[in-house]
């Protein structure tokens, strides 16, 4: 079985890295999961992993010849992860269409593929990830441009036949208000409020320390929150061969 | 402008620097963000920005292209993108000879005012720039006094003495919520978006 999901909001800064690999931690513990920063042009999901020193990222991977996937998957934190490099030659060099045979791939042989999106919808690179998911998660801050941002991320989706799974609000500090905003933006999304995630010294003091929050603040309410998204997600009992098949036939022009 | 040597904790190309200032303000960074648009790196150099922070608030914009310094240096920055963009953790302490130079000094917010457009995030920075260590949430006094200074000159931001987060963060609740009860509004924004996927997909040959 295999279900992927996309992490994604139409703005930087919402904790997306974050929720991605919280999300990861927490299914882990029923399921195994993959992470991949499909966030191409950002490497991002390295310096919260613990991952700053490895050889060989999905850049490696997406260059004509490149390292075949196998050698950009790392085991951290009870996950496979596959990590963006940093470096910007790689990055020109690299074809992101070739993610979809990187996602068939990785589909054979996890039950849960989580993509980190980047937080644009301004090329097909970057809109690739919420194309290939069986469904999205719309990270949010209880804000008006990143709930305008998130709406335009569902209609992406769903234009190209991506479900919505639910909503993240993130970064949220006023419990009361979050009461009164979640069902009110509820009624625009096509998936529930997954959870409401604090906004708390615990998230910043676990991105100082380089370490994923399910790592450095387990018991956390954070981390409490995650668990809750997580089991609110009911993933879905996808055949993996069809799965793979359909990334494998995802129609993708040549290059950006 | 001479900078010590950082560790480097992000590194990444961007389309603006949002997430970088997020980040920065979110872990509390002491240290500093480079910069280099990358249209600098196919054609001439056209010189980098430097943004410095001091717990994740922005104090020190520096241009190397225009070697200008301060506000103008934002200003210079601003027209620029994407960008590779660097982020470089110091030691505490490190950065004091820089940012004791005043006419490098910019306002706490307007790194997020004039590089991303984000009043919410510069908003969250300003009160940053005034809590204690590990408080970022607090509303306590602000402390530094030449960076008050320069935010009153070179903002227009009506930013109370007592209490400025709780007011705002009400404002900004009955902003949202009303922003939600608009269905015309919100109903416009998915129909203009739906458009422009469909437009894309067709474009892209999703």
């Amino acid at each position: 079985m295999v279900e992927a999901f996309a992490i994604a909001s139409g703005k930087g800064g919402t904790g997306k890295t974050t929720s991605t690999l919280a999300l990861g931690m927490a299914l882990a513990a029923e399921y195994d999961v993959t992470v991949v920063d499909a966030d191409m042009g950002m490497a991002n999901l390295l310096f919260h992993a613990d991952l700053e020193a490895v050889e060989t990222t999905l850049h490696d991977v997406l260059v004509e010849g490149g390292a075949p996937v196998e050698a950009a998957v790392y085991e951290r934190h009870g996950l496979s992860v596959v990590p963006c490099g940093t470096s910007l030659a790689d990055f020109s060099a690299a074809d992101p269409t070739r993610l979809r045979d990187v996602v068939a791939t990785l589909a054979a042989d996890t039950d849960v593929i989580l993509l980190d999106s980047a937080a644009t919808l301004s090329s097909r690179a970057a809109v690739l990830p919420v194309v290939l998911a069986d469904r999205v998660v719309v990270v949010l801050e209880p804000t008006i441009p990143s709930l305008s941002d998130g709406l335009k991320v569902q209609e992406y989706a769903t234009s190209y036949d991506t479900d919505t799974a639910g909503i993240l609000f993130n970064k949220v500090r006023d419990d009361d208000a979050i009461s009164r905003i979640a069902p009110k933006a509820e009624r625009y999304f096509d998936g529930p409020t997954l959870a409401t995630v604090p906004a708390s010294g615990d998230v910043r003091a676990a991105r100082r320390a380089g370490r994923p929050l399910l790592a450095h603040a387990p018991t956390s309410g954070a981390a409490a929150a995650y668990r809750e998204a997580a089991r609110a997600l009911e993933v879905r009992d996808g055949d993996s061969g069809t799965v793979a098949d359909r990334f494998r036939s995802a129609v993708v022009p040549e290059s950006p | 402008m001479r900078l010590p040597d950082g560790r480097l904790v992000r590194s990444r190309v961007v389309t603006d620097p949002r997430t970088a200032l997020v980040d920065a303000l979110d872990r509390e960074t002491t240290g500093y963000a480079v910069l280099e648009p990358q249209g600098s790196l196919l054609l001439d150099a056209d010189g980098q920005g430097i943004v410095t922070f001091e717990r994740g608030v922005p104090v020190v914009a520096y241009h190397t292209g225009t070697e200008r310094g301060g506000p103008p240096a934002l200003a210079d920055l601003a027209a620029e993108g994407p960008y590779r963009l660097e982020l470089f953790a110091v030691d505490a302490g490190a950065l004091d000879r820089v940012h004791a130079r005043d006419s490098l000094c910019v306002p706490p917010g307007m790194a997020a005012e004039r590089l991303v457009g984000d009043s919410t995030l510069a908003e969250r920075t300003r009160e940053a720039s005034s809590a204690p260590a590990g408080t970022v949430e607090s509303n306590a006094g602000r402390s530094r006094g030449v960076r008050d200074e320069s935010d009153d000159a070179v903002t227009t931001v009506d930013h109370a003495e007592s209490d400025p987060g709780d007011e705002t963060d009400d404002r900004q609740v009955g902003a949202v919520e009303a922003f939600l009860d608009d269905e015309e509004k919100v109903a416009a924004i998915r129909a203009e978006a739906r458009e422009e996927a469909e437009a894309r997909a067709e474009e892209w040959g999703f």
